[in-house]
């Protein structure tokens, strides 16, 4: 018996280190668990356990120039749904979709689909959404939202852009300034049981909204309707593929306004117009739809015509290259190597100085310039004036010069570039460096953004843009000024002089490619006043039907907007 | 107490208290879990947040009466109905099995209706087995010398294991645990339990190296996280014990108890301890199961017979493979089995046979003679 026990204390013993070393093997399990996996567990566990829900932020406003409102935002509803927390699917898929008009098949997939939260439509109108709200069933979740909008619908459609359902920009100014506008979405992170219930008292982590700030522009909409409405008029009556109206200030850049007609519905962005309706719902929709949003004043480039003779004056002026009171000869044409080019004026102007040429458009005087001005010479200036890079404004997709090389510039060329063929560049970039070389010789930056400001009115941050001084000299620019003037009140550009204002200016007539087509692209560029320009205006009207000429059909319409734009701005 | 005071006054009489005060802790801590894992449950199932704290507080108290009734009783007296215990706990099993009459959970037909009383045979069979094999060891202690008497033994034990492992296998696994250790206390010999523990776990490893791949069980000990919902159970608690860290989220601020964890209550309460108390508090609930079972082999090395001394054995392999089994499984060191946590798991049936064999170790220990210590 004795010989037993001894035996059996040593056997308990033997059994109790046994269950403290297992019970030490699970406490290395536990250290592993708890301490090096614990971020992983902790993680895992808190995506189960936490249910997150976006407070939207306001988007911040777009105003004009004047505190005009041109963007805003409407309380809208975004409706979801919850499946853990559904009672009767059956009557939610019923209601939602007879309620928010979406396809009973549509709404049945998201409401069956096994997931935490699952947004069925956004962007619904609040009395909507407060109605599915007072139906009551479990499981459906009214959030609000905010949607946006604008109050002008189709005004500056193309500058100003607009925004996706997540409140984001799409085009325009919605995208450049899309991270001021935005703001800070704020969030209600709640925990839920395993059937998805909210746990009450439960810790309730909120986050709070910070809405954008808003967005001063330089565009004034009193001036965008100005040229919106002279615009509208002159494609309608010349039946014209579009018609493009740039108004700046020449001195620091400031878009005044900008109008690319026809404009679209920026509180419908996704409607083609009548005439592409063919295209809804079908593989091309989306090519119509950028060709509807594209802001051809920025985005397209085109030959300049005549209107460059500007900047081939004011090389030739800065190189010395000219007397004002020169004489040139033109028998309705130039030769150009073996090239034979044909001055506008088929019978040819005879004996002129070079200021009646410019007033005369003439395109041998201006070739007999950039001859004398030469490739090399030519290309730099182009460099020089900002020509070659892009203008840098504050609009999405900008389009690039296209520019013969440098070293393929012949003479035939060379010809061609000094009265604006053969090149092309964007109506915005041609306003810029017109804009620079009558300003005084500062290249400038077009923006329309002026300011980031708060509701109170504060500035929150000034925008700024590069400036280059000196791009000619102030001389040079003077003279521009002067020569321009006189292209208006006795030359070619005549039909945008008004009594009692001086405006300098200059028309365009070009065709565009293939030249067969016989299509035109009729322009006119002017500012005023001539001594001390305030105000540039470019008008472009392209493929009009009948008479094509810029002096005659695009002038009107600059002098319009000038007739209406000058007593306002002198207010 | 007066019975504690009079023995006290004797000078050679020996009480526990050490055991008891331990014992008294550890239901106390698990009540607290109990009510702070089991509340939000239970206030969604029953409309009573105290729902499963109120019948496990009346399980304890019933089980206070066996408890001091067997402490107070000589344990000797229990030798005459080991066989009876034996064939009892047979009965009862093998009752449950018919349809009619056993209480279907989790698809396995395990329980007894007692009027308004649920009640478990299979944990009654425990303390049964426990009985019984002390009462045939004490009966032959030189046989046991022999390998082939132990197996003889052990097969003694064949029909009721059989009888348990067809409606419950880790009741079975429990059962045949505590044999073992029985068994291989009373043995003199340690080569033939090294050698079937050694086979053992080289069986257990060539089959999932082999065939588990086909066991959902294997897999999704192995995968939890991929094994969808086998293994969801398991992941959950990983959650909640992983969520807990070094110190815990702090008493009653557990997440994983809103409904989560499944069994939360029962098998899954460690869980909640973990990720409320933290690693520290996980540590503590071992360390007062390791001081109980120390108690109990002390109590059991200077138990004043051998069959008292075999009894203490048993109840501390009962104790010592519930709890660790238990928290092998919640932190997925072995597959899933289910196994409740002595003394802090809900269930009436196991309180009450829990309470009833602390009453039999505090009798065992009142035998010892303080000058044998």
């Amino acid at each position: 018996m004795e010989r037993n026990k001894t035996c059996n204390r040593k056997k308990i013993m033997v059994f109790f280190v046994c269950v403290l070393m297992a019970a030490l093997v699970l406490f290395g399990r536990l250290v592993y668990l708890m301490v090096f996996r614990s971020g992983y567990y902790s993680a895992l566990a808190q995506n189960l356990q936490q249910r997150e829900r976006d407070i939207k932020a306001a988007r911040g406003k777009i105003i004009d120039a004047n505190g005009v409102v041109l963007a805003a935002n409407r309380s809208v509803c975004t409706i979801s749904v919850i499946h853990s927390q559904m009672e009767d699917p059956e009557a939610v898929i019923a209601m939602l979709s007879s309620e928010l008009d979406i396809p009973e098949e549509t709404v049945r997939k998201r409401v069956e689909k096994v997931s935490s939260i699952e947004r069925i439509k956004s962007n619904v109108d609040k009395e909507t959404g407060d109605k599915i709200l007072a139906y009551g069933y479990a499981g459906v979740k009214v959030d609000e939202d905010y949607k946006r909008t604008y109050p002008f619908d189709s005004l500056a459609s193309k500058v100003l852009g607009f925004t996706g359902g997540d409140n984001q920009g799409i085009i325009g100014l919605e995208v450049v300034y899309d991270k001021y506008l935005q703001g800070t979405n704020g969030k209600i992170l709640t925990y839920t049981d395993a059937q998805g219930r909210e746990v009450p008292n439960a810790r309730e982590e909120r986050i709070e909204p910070v809405s954008g700030n808003n967005l001063q522009l330089s565009l004034d909409s009193n001036i965008q309707m100005f040229c919106t409405q002279a615009a509208e008029k002159a494609y309608l009556q010349k039946e014209a593929d579009g018609v493009s109206v740039i108004v700046m200030n020449p001195k620091n850049g400031e878009m005044y306004a900008m109008a690319d007609y026809p404009e679209f519905q920026l509180n419908d962005p996704f409607s083609l117009p009548e005439e592409y309706a063919q295209y809804a719902g079908t593989a091309q929709e989306t090519e119509y739809q950028n060709r509807m949003w594209r802001n051809w004043c920025v985005s397209d480039t085109y030959e300049p015509g005549s209107i460059f003779k500007i900047i081939t004056t004011a090389a030739a002026l800065e190189e010395d290259l000219v007397e004002l009171n020169e004489t040139f000869h033109c028998p309705g044409y130039i030769m150009v190597e073996d090239r034979r080019i044909r001055c506008h004026k088929t019978a040819g102007h005879g004996t002129e100085t070079f200021v009646e040429g410019l007033q005369n458009s003439c395109n041998p005087v201006f070739i007999n310039v950039g001859l004398r001005i030469g490739a090399e010479r030519y290309y730099e200036y182009f460099k020089k004036f900002g020509l070659l890079s892009k203008t840098g404004i504050d609009l999405p997709g900008e389009a690039g010069t296209i520019m013969h090389n440098k070293d393929d510039i012949g003479l035939v060329e060379l010809a061609t570039i000094s009265f604006g063929q053969s090149f092309q560049i964007t109506p915005v970039q041609l306003a810029t460096a017109v804009s620079s070389l009558i300003n005084g010789g500062t290249r400038v930056t077009p923006h329309f953004g002026r300011a980031i400001v708060d509701d109170d009115g504060n500035v929150v941050k000034k925008l700024e843009y590069p400036e280059t001084e000196g791009i000619c000299s102030a001389e040079t620019s003077a003279t521009l000024r002067t020569l321009l003037e006189s292209v208006v009140s006795e030359g070619g550009g005549n039909k945008a002089y008004i009594e009692g204002f001086e405006i300098g200016g200059k028309t365009a007539t070009s065709q565009t490619l293939p030249r067969s087509a016989n299509k035109y692209i009729s322009s006119f560029l002017g500012f005023a006043p001539a001594d001390d320009p305030q105000v540039l205006v470019l008008v472009i009207i392209r493929n009009p039907q009948g008479v094509y000429y810029g002096g005659t059909i695009a002038a009107p319409v600059a002098k319009e907007i000038f007739e209406n734009i000058l007593p306002y701005l002198d207010k | 107490m007066a019975e504690k005071r009079e023995r006290k006054a004797k000078p050679t009489a020996y009480f526990d208290y050490n055991l008891v005060f331990i014992l008294i802790f550890l239901i106390c801590f698990g009540l607290l879990m109990l009510y702070s894992s089991s509340s939000y449950i239970a206030a969604k199932e029953h409309e009573d947040g105290m729902y499963y704290l109120k019948r496990q507080i009346r399980a304890l108290l019933i089980g206070l009466v066996p408890l001091v009734f067997l402490a107070r009783v000589d344990y000797r007296v229990w030798k005459k109905f080991g066989g009876l215990a034996y064939f009892a706990a047979f009965v009862l099993c093998a009752v449950t099995l018919i349809p009619q009459v056993g209480k279907s959970s989790h698809g396995q037909s395990r329980w007894l209706m007692l009027g308004s009383m649920s009640f478990q045979p299979s944990e009654f069979a425990k303390i049964a087995v426990i009985l019984f094999l002390a009462v045939v060891i004490d009966k032959i202690p030189k046989q046991m010398d022999k390998v082939i008497n132990v197996i003889k033994v052990l097969l003694l034990l064949v029909p009721l294991v059989g009888v348990i492992a067809y409606a419950n296998l880790s009741t079975a696994i429990i059962v045949l645990g505590i044999a073992v250790c029985m068994l291989f206390v009373a043995s003199p010999k340690y080569k033939p339990f090294v050698v079937v523990g050694a086979i053992g776990v080289v069986f257990i490893v060539l089959f999932i190296m082999l065939a588990g791949y086909r066991m959902g069980r294997i897999e999704t000990w192995l995968h939890p996280e991929t094994a969808g919902w086998d293994g969801y159970q398991t992941m959950q608690g990983l959650y909640a014990i992983g969520s807990g860290g070094l110190f815990g989220k702090g008493l009653g601020a557990s997440l994983q108890k809103m409904g989560h964890v499944p069994e939360l209550q029962n098998d899954m309460i460690f869980t909640i301890i973990c990720e409320e108390l933290g690693l520290f508090g996980a540590v503590c609930v071992i360390l007062l199961y390791l001081l109980i079972i120390w108690r109990m082999m002390v109590i059991a090395n200077n138990a004043r017979d051998l069959f008292g001394a075999m009894l203490v054995v048993g109840i501390m392999a009962h104790i010592s493979i519930q709890v660790l089994l238990n928290i092998a499984v919640v932190t997925n060191t072995i597959p899933n089995t289910g196994v409740t946590l002595p003394f802090i798991s809900y269930g009436g049936t196991s309180i009450l046979f829990l309470m009833s064999e602390m009453g039999l170790v505090l009798s065992v220990s009142r035998g010892i003679r303080l000058e044998e210590i």
